[in-house]
């Protein structure tokens, strides 16, 4: 049956008892539904480190990936966080360059100056 | 708003995560074939043990050679001659002459030239390690 169905007659026929609703009304609401849930599912279950899950296996993050998807997250943020502190640490190590051209290039030899 | 939301989640944390992870590689040692020409030409004289150095020491005399092109030619013929040595020096040892060099230039410009002028007529005559007062101990 291809009848559609808009929110207006949707709202009716829920107004009804369920015994009342023919059967191929019960059949078009219940397809409805399903395409419904399949369209959020789809919306709403792609994490935002679904790469990572993917790189453990499926897609699927139910039961034992959904902990290899934590991990998976916590490893990578640990990554990043490290990562990014020793590039900070380095850029930031204070620079005497100019002071060391400054005694390289004196009029004065650098034994002068070394211990 | 879930579009944006949602784009954000799947492309730019990614993306950051990845930028993130290859800051490392950026800050990574260099091989001598690396180098600019101008870097080159600036630390020429280790170009045979460059390789050899570690990488904190390579990457201080690449900022040193950063400098290199503003110098006088004099100071660039200088520069060459005690550049080998000064990289065989310890961090300590050259945590210690930059104290040193600082206290150095504290001193009033007459005293100071009073001291070259000491220092160069001893060179000739043998050691100067001792010509320049001590810096105050390091805290």
């Amino acid at each position: 049956m291809n009848e559609k169905l808009n929110t207006e007659s949707v709202r009716q026929l829920l107004n009804r008892s369920s015994a009342r609703i023919a059967s191929p009304t019960l059949a078009s609401l219940r397809a409805a539904r399903e395409k419904a849930l399949v369209r959020y599912d789809a919306r709403s279950s792609v994490p935002a480190f679904a790469w990572a899950t993917a790189l453990v296996g499926s897609g699927n993050t139910a039961g034992p990936m959904r902990r290899h998807y934590y991990w998976a997250s916590i490893i990578l943020l640990a990554a990043c966080l490290f990562s990014a502190t020793n590039f900070m640490m380095h850029a930031l190590e204070h620079d005497d360059s100019e002071v060391d051209v400054a005694i390289l290039t004196d009029d004065l030899p650098i034994d002068v100056y070394v211990d | 708003m879930y579009m944006w939301i949602n784009g954000i989640c799947r492309y730019l944390i990614p993306f950051f995560a990845a930028a993130l992870l290859s800051l490392p590689i950026l800050a990574h040692a260099k091989q001598w074939a690396e180098l600019t020409p101008v870097e080159q030409d600036a630390l020429s004289p280790l170009s045979a043990e460059w390789g050899s150095l570690p990488e904190k020491r390579q990457q201080r005399l690449l900022k040193l050679a950063q400098h290199y092109p503003k110098l006088t030619p004099e100071k660039k013929e200088r520069f060459h001659k005690r550049l080998v040595p000064w990289s065989k020096l310890t961090p300590e040892q050259h945590n210690r002459a930059r104290e040193k060099y600082k206290a150095f230039n504290k001193v009033p410009p007459e005293k100071r030239e009073e001291v070259k002028k000491m220092i160069h007529a001893r060179e000739t005559g043998g050691s100067v390690a001792s010509a320049v007062p001590p810096a105050p101990a390091a805290h």
